[in-house]
């Protein structure tokens, strides 16, 4: 069973996240800022991660290539209120890139779809 | 609004590979990058990399260093920084690995790039110009630049024809009539030929034009898989379908015979360069005025000779077919073939013939030195002899497969 980190510091989201992905059928950790994130990576070896932007501690970015760094193949799903971070360059390192909407079907597709990929390749 | 000064140019952003270890150069190599290697007596070989930017109008230049870039990044400081202008948005800089997480090394020429990808977030050119610092050559990149434009190119690649019985040593860049890349091939058997030119096949001089957006995006897609992280390699094959990709033929500006484009990469290719250079007609001409070649500039005394007691066992100091640069002293020595770099001095009686004198040496009384490279600030003794019996030298020196000596920094001789 693949297991997914979502990294995410509004308490509602995280558990929103966990429920809704748990519910497909993944194992979920969270972590609720970006270097306990981090550091869950090396820890929990995670299929996929899903990550805010703004994030205590550390930008979501940086945490991102922080990440990648280490895994460069670990998928990587930015899920972000704000559309603006799409036109970093830091940015285009993450496998997708969601903007945070009232549900989460697009986010809940876009996890599929990789880790079927990831399952395939 | 000068000629040097072209809107487009206002989009580019140059990056300078300089991260080159040179390891077939060692030991010219062994306290600095390939890119700061002595060349032409008052030059680096980053300079000429550096001046076809300056002469093409490209004023915003990155280089990328890594290995022992002390003394690169000093000669880029203080040799470059003050002829670019920080108010009219001209720079020129030297960017270490950042070492994010991992210590370690760069991982190919693409993981140089895509470890700085924050740089072009900041700077947001247009167009990015990929160069390396490890080349000696003229070209106009402004030219380039406009002929990516006007194709509609995604990148565009450099290219040099070579005849198709010399491209194997080489990565060779197959095209179609329009000059679209079809495919490359790395030290090919059999390299393609040009269409419709049997004889000659074009090889990647490791300059390309990219626009911006793609070379991020086909970056960020090769950081995620298990390549060699390699722009000749992994980065432009990735383009190769798009059908955008174009090769651009060299156009050289030495005005030879032959092309000019050389990848200095082992001691024996570095020494006959340097010959070259003292050659009556050069195929690198350092003196056209219409594309200078600069580098530090030094407050240094003119050259001199000294002593011209023409007769049998006189001292006469004297210099023949040989580059001489500011500060050195011929006094009663004799020079022929050779290049002298600053401050050097060859002493009475001695008898410096084929050879590249860096920074400094200081040639004692009666010292023979013959084919051999001699790296800043040796100290040849008086009366020692280098480069006339192979089986001593190769007891204390380098000496390379064409038969050159070559003494390192530090050697200290009796």
């Amino acid at each position: 069973m693949a297991k997914i980190l979502v990294i995410e510091d509004e308490k509602n989201l995280r558990l929103l996240y966990k429920q809704d992905l748990e519910r497909d059928g993944y194992v979920v950790v969270t972590a609720a800022d970006a270097p306990e994130g981090v550091r869950l990576v090396e820890i929990e070896h995670p299929d996929l991660v899903v990550m805010d932007i703004r994030l205590p501690g550390m930008d979501g970015l940086e945490a991102m290539g922080r990440v990648l760094d280490r895994h460069p193949r670990l998928p990587v799903v930015l899920n972000s209120a704000y559309s603006s971070y799409q036109d970093s360059f830091m940015s285009w390192a993450a496998d997708a890139y969601v903007v945070k909407s009232a549900d989460t079907d697009e986010l809940r597709s876009r996890v599929r779809d990789l880790l079927d990929a990831r399952a395939a390749g | 609004m000068s000629e040097g000064r072209r809107p487009v140019l206002d989009d580019v952003v140059a990056i300078v590979m300089a991260g080159g270890q040179g390891e077939r150069l060692y030991p010219l190599t062994r306290d600095r990058g390939k890119p700061a290697v002595p060349f032409g007596g008052i030059y680096r070989v980053i300079d000429f990399t550096l001046s076809n930017c300056l002469n093409s109008g490209l004023r915003r230049i990155h280089v990328l260093t890594q290995y022992k870039s002390g003394s690169l990044e000093r000669h880029v400081r203080i040799g470059w920084g003050p002829i670019f202008h920080h108010e009219l948005d001209e720079w020129i800089q030297c960017v270490p690995p950042q070492l994010r997480v991992e210590q370690r090394w760069y991982q190919g020429t693409a993981d140089a790039v895509y470890q700085n990808v924050y740089l072009l977030d900041q700077d947001r050119p247009r167009l990015v110009l990929v160069l390396s610092g490890d080349h000696v050559y003229k070209m106009d990149y402004a030219k380039m630049i406009e002929a990516h434009e006007t194709s509609g190119a995604l990148a565009t690649v450099a290219a040099i024809e070579v005849p198709v019985g010399e491209a194997s040593a080489f990565g060779v860049i197959a095209v179609d009539e329009q000059s679209r890349i079809t495919a490359f091939q790395e030290k090919p058997k059999s390299p393609a030929p040009i269409p419709g030119r049997p004889e000659t096949a074009l090889v990647n001089m490791g300059v390309y034009v990219f626009e911006t957006q793609a070379l991020v995006r086909a970056l960020s897609a090769d950081a995620k898989r298990e390549t060699r992280h390699d722009f000749g390699h992994d980065i432009l094959p990735s383009l190769v379908d798009s059908g955008r990709l174009h090769a651009y033929p060299f156009h050289d500006l030495n005005n030879k015979a032959r092309p000019y484009w050389r990848d200095i990469g082992t001691l024996d290719s570095y020494f006959e360069a340097s010959m070259d250079l003292v050659a009556v007609e050069p195929e690198f001409n350092l003196y056209d005025r219409g594309w200078p070649i600069r580098t530090m500039a030094r407050p240094l005394p003119p050259a001199k000779t000294v002593f011209a007691q023409e007769e049998p066992g006189g001292r006469l100091g004297i210099v023949l077919d040989s580059i001489v640069s500011p500060g050195v002293i011929v006094s009663g020595g004799r020079v022929e073939r050779s290049i002298l770099g600053p401050e050097v001095r060859v002493n009475s009686y001695a008898k410096v013939t084929e050879s590249v004198l860096m920074d400094g040496v200081d040639i004692g009384r009666h010292a023979k030195v013959h084919r051999a490279i001699v790296d800043k600030g040796v100290r040849i003794p008086q009366s020692f002899v280098v480069g006339e019996n192979e089986e001593d030298d190769r007891k204390r020196f380098t000496v390379t497969p064409g038969g050159v000596v070559v003494i390192p920094r530090g050697t200290l001789l009796d």
